[in-house]
């Protein structure tokens, strides 16, 4: 079928005015948030329900056409890129279907803004746990799809242990269930499954998420160091305690003053060579004795000082500056790539003495942001994608940085996804068996192997999967 | 070993000859009959991995839950996870059988707390899945749908758990009441009582005489945390009646495994509807004139378990078995039966028979092998 056919097909479907074909158009849609890729999309789509979902699937599966499912294009792996291929946006899918404060659940569409599914359950006191940094912006489907993290994750856990179902349209245009809102099904484990599928399983278009309730106190501490390792040491100790704070982040000097330098300034001290931003929440009870175990923690690995949020202005403040971290980033130079590497939290120092050597050597210069009580490092580096020889030097350094990571008994991504950027270092970290079995599961879903095409797995590793290798 | 185990499986595969596997024999009555040669992995056995600075554990399948909690107790820290099973239960079966218990509402059920693990398909390829950090994206999770697969699509041989510093104070208390019908009055405070308990489980009175309490409903509470934190929670629990506090060591009781003749099933609805669906499966005894049901409840988890012995007459106490497996529970509920009679078994409804389920098995054990029938699946 040639593209104005199909235009003219999926028109009629879903109404002229969610089908995209100009190339002014489709451009808004070549990118995501991982700079040096492009790829220009064939058409783009925007179905409003579930009905028109899987009206545009069945229609492709039809004519054997691929297509990419995209939230709101905020991921760092390039996983909705879509190379002359249809992207399905989910974005008009913003309705809040239920939320049931008594069994703590929401019923939400795919395109819900995290940050707006918190601001509707906040006045039943419940919280949504998942907050990466991009919450303002990236949609609980696009949340599911890439089983995302963020900075509470340390004590709350990812997206996996916060989904209680979904509705999936799979690649065929069949609409399955897993998982349930109201009880705890046996049989396989699907929805975990489909959970952090990155769109080769087909599109969410139903989801329950699980809700907490707003812990009754929080403390939020800020404690600066002479030296990373240093930081990397309270880490440790702090863990070592017992106490699972809801955060443990790290962010290096080159991050602090690009933070200050911007509008999301702080108060960090920008002579610190590194500050780590702790929080406790729960009961009141009990709460201070933490802070206080965490503090000596700090100083006893050589922190210079350790501040502790009195109000909620100043708690916000704090976690501002976390949170825009890379918007601050991203003024220092015209692209910035970030990594997401995850090491043994006792590996820390170690690693981070290799990152900082990698960088001096192919004279880049990587800032690091990151999940510190996790192990899951964000190295990044602001740079120029179109300067060649910049580009080189940085592709090979961060490259080193992920086989240190490896090497360190690690993974190569902790929350953003394989997608297009991180296929590369799957053949590292897994055996051909393994890749294949993974081929195979994903076949089960879908077997043309349509949805999200080349995003995951690398292609080579998805050999025919019938019995062992003679 | 790990080799020869994957040839004997690729040998199993390329003959078409089912296989029982086996680790430490704790959940082998759990499930439908299944037969096939026996495949014992318990002498694939001990620790490979354990820093306790990054609270994590890797362990060959065939560990025992014993052993390690005897080597990370040493750590001060522990596997938060409280099965029904004996202490030579195996960790690789515990994580095929996704079996947990009451500390599964503080600290996650089994998929929340296995990172990664490796494991031997019914084609005999050793996959690994997931990793040995405490967060990893890498890749499609097989972790997750080979937890609570009760082997049918591959033998786990290794598995990395994600572990807790054990409390710096770990204390629980019992509150007894006198009968059924103050349940709601009884658990309506708890809501507002400003406590975060590790643990909350509900026990019916001859549950309760079985671990020598008083033979009345009792309300077990497990507090943990600094000093400060355990004892201003215990004081809110006054609120609830009279409060004792018994030893740590009568909870292990409480983990005692489900004697193998045993009906045994585990009810689940929304959290709201904790006491109805508690009142349906005590209605559903008395009906049944079950003799001395053992019910337990996790409350926050809308989780109801009961094990009932085997009625004398069989099945002239139940009625039909069909109506029986189904009206345990209420309508809305799920009810996951662990333990029945093998007669009873083909009116469960099998909960892998969809077409994905299918397919996954297919493309993991084509030849059928491993397990086969366990889960009821088509063949």
């Amino acid at each position: 079928m040639t593209r104005d056919a199909l235009a003219a097909h999926l028109r009629a479907l879903i109404g002229p005015r969610w089908v995209k074909e100009r190339t002014a158009e489709r451009t808004a849609y070549d990118a995501d948030a991982l700079p040096g890729y492009r790829a220009l999309p064939s058409l783009v789509v925007l179905p409003g329900s579930r009905e028109e979902i899987v009206s545009v699937v069945r229609l492709l599966a039809a004519h054997g056409i691929p297509f990419v499912p995209r939230g709101a294009g905020t991921g760092l792996s390039g996983g909705s890129l879509a190379n002359d291929t249809v992207v399905i946006g989910l974005n008009r899918l913003t309705r809040i279907h239920s939320i049931d404060a008594a069994n703590h659940i929401a019923h939400v569409e795919p395109g819900v803004v995290n940050a707006v599914l918190q601001r509707a359950v906040a006045p039943f006191g419940l919280l949504y746990a998942p907050d990466p940094s991009s919450q303002a912006a990236c949609t609980i489907g696009g949340n599911v799809a890439e089983n995302a993290g963020g900075p509470h994750c340390l004590k709350y856990g990812v997206t996996l242990n916060h989904i209680a179902a979904v509705t999936v349209c799979l690649p065929n245009g069949e609409l399955v269930q897993f998982g349930s809102a109201v009880s705890e099904p046996d049989g396989y484990d699907l929805c975990g499954l489909f959970i952090g599928s990155e769109g080769c399983f087909g599109i969410a278009t139903d989801v329950w998420v699980r809700l907490l309730p707003v812990a009754p106190a929080v403390r939020t501490l800020l404690a600066d160091f002479s030296a990373m390792t240093d930081a990397a040491r309270a880490v440790s100790a702090i863990i070592a305690t017992g106490i699972v704070p809801a955060a443990l982040e790290m962010m290096d000097q080159a991050t602090i003053r690009a933070v200050e330098a911007s509008i999301y300034a702080a108060g960090y001290p920008t002579d610190a060579a590194a500050v780590l931003l702790a929080e406790v929440d729960g009961l009141e009870a009990g709460l201070d004795a933490d802070v206080r175990t965490i503090e000596r923690c700090c100083r006893e690995a050589g922190a210079r000082d350790v501040r502790i949020a009195t109000t909620e202005t100043e708690r916000a403040r704090l976690w501002q500056g976390r949170k825009k971290a890379f918007g601050a980033l991203g003024r220092i130079a015209p692209h910035l790539v970030v990594q997401d590497a995850v090491v043994p939290r006792t590996r820390l120092p170690a690693v981070l003495d290799a990152i900082a050597a990698i960088g001096a050597r192919h004279g880049v210069n990587v800032c690091n942001v990151f999940h510190a009580g996790d192990g899951n490092l964000h190295p990044n580096i602001s740079y120029d994608a179109d300067n060649a020889d910049e580009s080189a030097r940085v592709h090979a350094a961060m490259s080193e940085i992920m086989q240190a990571c490896i090497d360190a008994g690690g993974t190569i991504t902790g929350e953003h996804g394989v997608g297009l950027d991180k296929l590369g270092y799957m053949d590292a970290l897994f055996t051909e068996p393994s890749l294949a079995a993974m081929c195979a599961v994903r076949e089960v879903f879908d077997p043309e192997r349509r949805a999200n095409p080349g995003k995951v797995v690398p292609i080579h590793a998805c050999r025919e999967w019938a019995g062992r290798a003679p | 070993m790990l080799a020869d185990l994957a040839d004997r499986i690729a040998h199993a595969h390329a003959t078409r000859t089912p296989l029982r596997i086996r680790g430490g024999g704790s959940w082998l009555h759990a499930g439908r009959p299944c037969e096939g040669e026996p495949l014992d992995v318990s002498a694939l056995s001990g620790v490979i991995d354990y820093e306790p600075g990054d609270l994590t554990l890797t362990a060959y399948a065939g560990t025992t839950l014993q052993e390690l909690d005897r080597i990370t107790g040493a750590e001060r820290q522990w596997l938060a996870l409280d099965p029904c099973a004996a202490p030579t239960a195996t960790i690789g079966a515990t994580v095929a059988t996704a079996s947990d218990g009451p500390l599964a509402s503080t600290f996650g059920r089994v998929r929340d707390l296995v990172l990664g693990l490796e494991c031997i398909t019914g084609t005999g390829e050793r996959v690994r899945a997931g990793g040995r950090v405490v967060k990893n994206v890498a890749g499609f999770d097989l972790v997750r749908l080979h937890t609570g697969a009760w082997g049918t699509l591959g033998v786990i041989t290794e598995v990395t758990m994600r572990l807790r510093a054990r409390p710096e104070q770990d204390d629980v208390f019992a509150i007894c009441a006198d009968d059924r019908t103050s349940l709601e009055r009884r658990l309506a405070p708890l809501a507002d009582l400003p406590i975060a308990p590790l643990a909350l489980e509900l026990l019916n009175a001859p549950l309760a005489a079985s671990l020598g309490f008083e033979p009345r409903l009792c309300l077990l509470v497990r507090l943990g945390g600094n000093a400060e934190r355990v004892a201003a929670q215990r004081r809110a629990l006054d609120a609830l009646g009279d409060v004792h506090e018994i030893a740590l060591d009568r909870l292990h009781a409480l983990r005692a495994a489900d004697p193998t003749d045993h009906l045994v099933a585990n009810i689940t609805h929304e959290p709201s509807r904790f006491t109805d669906t508690w009142r349906h499966v005590s209605a559903f005894c008395d009906a049944h004139a079950l003799w001395q049901p053992r019910v337990r409840g996790s409350i926050r988890r809308g989780l109801v378990r009961v094990s009932i012995p085997m009625p004398d007459e069989g099945a002239a106490h139940v009625g039909e078995w069909a109506s029986f497996v189904r009206s345990i529970a209420p309508p809305g509920a799920h009810v996951t039966w662990e333990q029945l009679p093998m007669h009873a078994w083909p009116h469960v409804p099998c909960s892998v028979a969809d077409r994905i389920s299918t397919g996954l098995r297919r493309a993991l054990d084509p030849a059928h092998i491993l397990n086969r029938g366990l889960l009821g699946e088509p063949t």
